[in-house]
């Protein structure tokens, strides 16, 4: 019947366009009469549309002219909604509020954005501690996921060789699946438009079922592809929409993988892209090998426990197979797994930092409360007139309350609708900046349990900072306020209260500028700390050249004296060179002993850091050389070999005594004896977070030294700006190996740079929260400051009157601002010695009592607070005595 | 008694002359649907006029859902004649008021 079957296709359109408007204005009409409402709507539309029709007049300007009036129903519904709410006395006191809130714009504007302010601020830190700590795993049962580190006497996040992992995935009884996998893999991927590095892993056939991610397309790995002589891979969802387009018939084709073909058999779902950051999956060839030394660590283990099976439960079985395999194997002498919850590894240190700052987003937001119930208390006093006279005129004290705190909710409620828009901006703005800072940052959202603490979040505010005003309501005495009627009576305890307010405000900001100020303080610290080499003018670039084609030492060396002298023969280039150890990338270590004096025991093996280099890379990088020499087309492959050894480790080797000629002999699989040919200076070849390591460089020439110069880092140092240079690099590369890829170029100094992004990021935030808490508590002096002026505006008049002088005066009013900010100062150090504890963990150089950043941050409070006084007292001497006492 | 606004007696003007449905209304009086509405609405609550759906034979004769129309009560008519005399009032006093004197 009411299917506008019998109209044109236009009419029709119209007809549906302007029934939906209806109905969704019909949301708001109250149940029982909407659907008479929507009715007559629908009535008279079609009765429009049909004469319309039949004029065939339903043309854009009638269109456009019925579209409008339908707009109508929403004041409609409005009505209908507002007219059933008449006799609601909630919705009353709600109508009441509301026109409080129209009727004063400048103060409800003032009170809705502060708090807006603070609900978006909480809200967004919320959302992030929510999808990153709370937040399960998006895996299945999420809970009985367990990760596993190798460890042994000298470390506890060290990997698990093949063989062993097998052992403990065949003996244990405690997992119902026990999975392995390769963390730090790259691949090239070639035969495309353009060769191209992503991040892969090799992992054993269950890993998938293991984390029970089922795949998007195709399958998993099979159990017997584990065996090696299967040329399959597995794609990522990122991956296979980016390179493949998302093309489905790439499932049983190959693709060319560090030079292999390899069948594609499945991709994973975008869950999995979230999580882990690995774009290609190959099974584990185990029983080849380079899979069959229990020597080689190399694999992280994920496992699923059984129903009912503890984690200590689950420690204590695999340490017992540990036992088992120490006795059947020397090599496995002390070592065992550490076992620690999956969600803990994925979050890992966020949390303590995440949990800070939304405590102290927390205080930001206890102070703009403090603000509002300052501002609502001064208005209630105000209104307290107005009070009386609804308690005369038979108001009970309840009804009073009740509509005060009404008029809270309102008002936070708008706050809370508006937070929730900056919260959801917010959250953009850190998506985009908090990039490797934050794990689980793609899951960042706000979702219903964000939502959920929006919504309490406004009602709890507005009901805490609603309190104050209501109870000063329900105390007020009756017959006082009645006789003050139309002035404004200065009732003693709410300004008690609101200097209580001011000095608190005080104290909270005080302590989140101290907590700023000591992360400012380290950061500074942290960007003064010297590398020992010149990162300026350096970029990077990777090259990973492919093992099918590129099989001896000899090859690498062809390629890299090629390639280093094509890129110096780039206009702008002054040095190349390249090394397997690049500022904050790979890198490994092994152990060694000086010649002569082998360890006695296990224990007593020392060990260092080794890095693969060419015969320019300390020149390049301006590692000052102390003694001895660099590397020199001298040492060759068949040359006796050497080393040169890093400032720090010279000392430890050989305290006071000369390093140059001394021996070392160092475990490459095999022993290499080297002679030490000089020593340069200590490097913080891990950023500046790090202590600089212990180091032992080799010439990449000496096949028998390092582990392998497949991967190395080129280092060119470039006038002006590095990356002008990166087209002629990759011109460069290319016309030497077209399929090999130039990946992760970046210019040195930003590559440390983005390693102090983390401290950066969360110094920023808390800058801004001090900073946004440090206006709130001046506001809230200069607004408390105002208000007691216009109090006291009668006393200051008759004091100018008996002969007070105006710096008098001043002094009055300043001094009481004042004794409320030392106040609040005093109490702020205290609160700090303790609060500053929670953030001691990311302070770098700087000890949490810094009395410089203490001196600091109290001088900058009462500057801050003396510019609040400043108007309010010279308001006071201006006072005028006639005119004040004329209003008598 | 309060005279009714504007627009009510402009509405109860239309329904007392037999324009009786919403869209028509609006059509007589120039008003938006915004105003129309709920003015009826307002107009109904106090009893001056009140609605009624036509017959569902009529509509389903022409295939069509049934419209709502309002008719004026006698309360209605007393209203508007009253409120129609104030703004004539109201109106000549204004007018006396607000002529200008002749220039010059």
């Amino acid at each position: 019947m009411s299917e506008p079957g019998a109209f044109s296709p236009a009419a029709a359109a119209l007809y549906q366009r302007c029934r939906r408007i209806v109905r969704i204005a019909g949301a708001v009409v109250p149940e029982h009469r909407r659907d008479e409402w929507t009715r007559e709507w629908e009535g008279e539309l079609w009765y429009r549309v049909t004469l319309l029709d039949r004029a065939s007049s339903v043309d854009s300007h009638a269109t456009t002219r019925l579209t409008i009036r339908t707009l109508g129903a929403f004041p409609h519904a409005l009505w209908v909604f507002s007219d059933e709410a008449r006799l609601d006395p909630m919705l009353q006191d709600l109508k009441y509020a509301l026109r409080g809130v129209v009727k004063h714009p400048m103060f409800s504007a003032l009170v809705v954005l502060t708090l807006a302010l603070g609900i978006g601020a909480n809200s967004a830190m919320f959302s992030i501690v929510n999808s990153v700590i709370i937040k399960p795993l998006p895996y299945e049962r999420p809970d009985e996921l367990v990760y596993m580190y190798g460890a042994f006497s000298q470390g506890n996040e060290a990997s698990v060789s093949p063989p062993d992992y097998l052992d403990y995935r065949d003996r244990n009884r405690v997992f119902s699946s026990l999975a392995g996998r390769t963390i730090f893999g790259t691949s090239v991927l070639s035969g495309g438009d353009e060769p191209e590095r992503v991040r892969s892993s090799i992992a054993s056939a269950n890993f998938f079922a293991t984390l029970g991610v089922k795949p998007y397309r195709g399958r998993a790995f099979l159990p017997e592809e584990e065996r090696g002589d299967h040329d399959v891979a597995i794609l990522s969802f990122g991956l296979w929409q980016r390179r493949y387009a998302g093309d489905q018939r790439i499932i049983g084709q190959t693709i060319a993988v560090d030079g292999k073909p390899l069948t594609v058999v499945g991709i994973m779902p975008p869950v999995l892209d979230r999580t882990l950051d690995v774009q290609l999956w190959r099974p584990i060839p185990f029983n080849t090998d380079g899979t069959s030394v229990r020597r080689f660590h190399y694999l992280r283990l994920v496992g699923r426990l059984e129903p009912g099976v503890t984690l200590a439960q689950a420690q204590r079985d695999m340490d017992a197979i540990a036992r088992q395999l120490e006795a059947t194997y020397p090599e496995n002498e002390s070592w065992h797994l550490r076992l620690v919850p999956y969600g803990e590894v994925v979050v890992g240190g966020a949390k303590p930092v995440l949990l800070v700052l939304l405590g102290a987003v927390g205080v930001v937001l206890l102070i703009a409360c403090g603000n509002i119930a300052s501002l609502l208390l001064a208005r209630a006093t105000s209104r307290s007139g107005e009070m009386a006279v609804r308690v005369a005129l038979g108001a009970g004290r309840g009804r009073l309350v009740r509509q005060l705190l009404t008029e809270s909710v309102l008002l936070g409620a708008m706050a809370g609708i508006i937070g929730l828009t900056l919260a959801h901006y917010l959250l953009v703005g850190v998506r985009t900046v908090g990039g490797g800072i934050l794990p689980r940052l793609a899951e960042v959202e706000i979702d219903g349990v964000a939502l959920a603490f929006t919504f309490a979040l406004s009602l709890v505010t507005s009901l805490v900072f609603g309190a104050a005003p209501a109870l000063h309501a329900v105390r007020s005495d009756l017959a006082a306020s009645m006789k003050s009627l139309g002035r404004a009576s200065s009732a003693g305890a709410s300004r008690v209260m609101r200097n209580t307010l001011v000095v608190a405000q005080v104290a909270l900001s005080f302590v989140l500028a101290i907590s700023a100020g000591l992360l400012i303080r380290s950061l500074w610290e942290l960007q003064r700390v010297e590398t020992g080499f010149d990162a300026s003018g350096i970029i990077a670039a990777e090259v990973s050249l492919p093992e099918t084609k590129y099989k001896t030492r000899a090859d690498n060396v062809r390629f890299w004296t090629l390639f280093l002298e094509r890129v110096r023969a780039i206009p702008g280039v002054e040095a190349a060179g390249a090394t397997t150890l690049f500022p904050l990338r790979g890198g490994g270590d092994t152990y060694f002993y000086i010649e002569g004096q082998p360890p006695a025991t296990d224990a007593d093996r020392m060990n260092a850091t080794v890095s693969n280099v060419t015969d320019d890379y300390f020149a390049t990088m301006r590692i000052p050389i102390g003694s001895g020499r660099s590397f020199t087309g001298v040492d060759r492959a068949e040359s006796p070999g050497v080393t040169v050894i890093s400032d720090a480790l010279a000392r430890r080797l050989f305290p006071g005594q000369n390093a140059i000629g001394r021996r070392l002999v160092v475990d490459f699989g095999r022993p290499f004896t080297a002679e030490i040919v000089g020593v340069v200076a200590d490097v913080r070849i891990y950023g500046q977070l790090n202590d600089a390591p212990d180091l032992m460089y080799f010439s990449d020439r000496q096949p028998g030294a390092g582990f392998g110069t497949s991967r190395m880092n080129l280092a060119a140092r470039v006038r002006g700006d590095p990356t002008a240079i990166v087209p002629q690099l990759r011109d460069a590369i290319r016309a030497i190996e077209p399929d090999v890829p130039l990946s992760a170029i970046q210019p040195v100094t930003e590559i440390l740079a983005d390693s102090r992004s983390a401290p950066r990021f969360r110094t920023q935030l808390f800058t801004g929260f001090a900073a946004v808490a440090l206006l709130l508590a001046i506001v809230g002096l200069y607004g408390t400051l105002v208000y007691t002026v216009t109090q006291r505006l009668r006393e200051i008049g008759i004091r100018i009157a008996l002969g007070a002088r105006p710096l008098a005066v001043f002094r009055l009013v300043v001094g009481q601002g004042m004794t409320l900010v030392a106040l609040g100062v005093v109490l702020g150090v205290g609160a700090s010695f303790v609060a500053t504890r929670l953030i001691e963990a990311q302070l770098f150089e700087v000890t949490r009592t810094d009395p410089m950043v203490f001196v600091g941050v109290s001088i900058a409070l009462l500057v801050a607070g003396l510019a609040a006084c400043v108007m309010p007292a010279r308001r006071a001497t201006r006072a005028d005595p006639i005119a004040v006492l004329r209003l008598e | 008694m309060k005279p009714l606004s504007v627009s009510a007696v402009a509405v109860l003007g239309a329904v007392s002359r037999s324009v009786r449905y919403g869209f028509d209304i609006m059509d007589a009086t120039g008003l938006p649907s915004g105003t129309v509405y709920p003015a009826l609405g307002r107009l109904e609550r106090d009893g001056y006029v009140r609605s009624k759906w036509e017959s569902q034979t009529l509509a389903q004769r022409e295939k069509r859902p049934p419209r709502r129309y309002y008719e004026i009560t006698a309360a209605g008519s007393r209203a508007l004649a009253a409120s129609l005399e104030h703004y004539r009032t109201l109106g000549d006093r204004i007018g006396v008021a607000s002529r200008k004197p002749a220039a010059g």
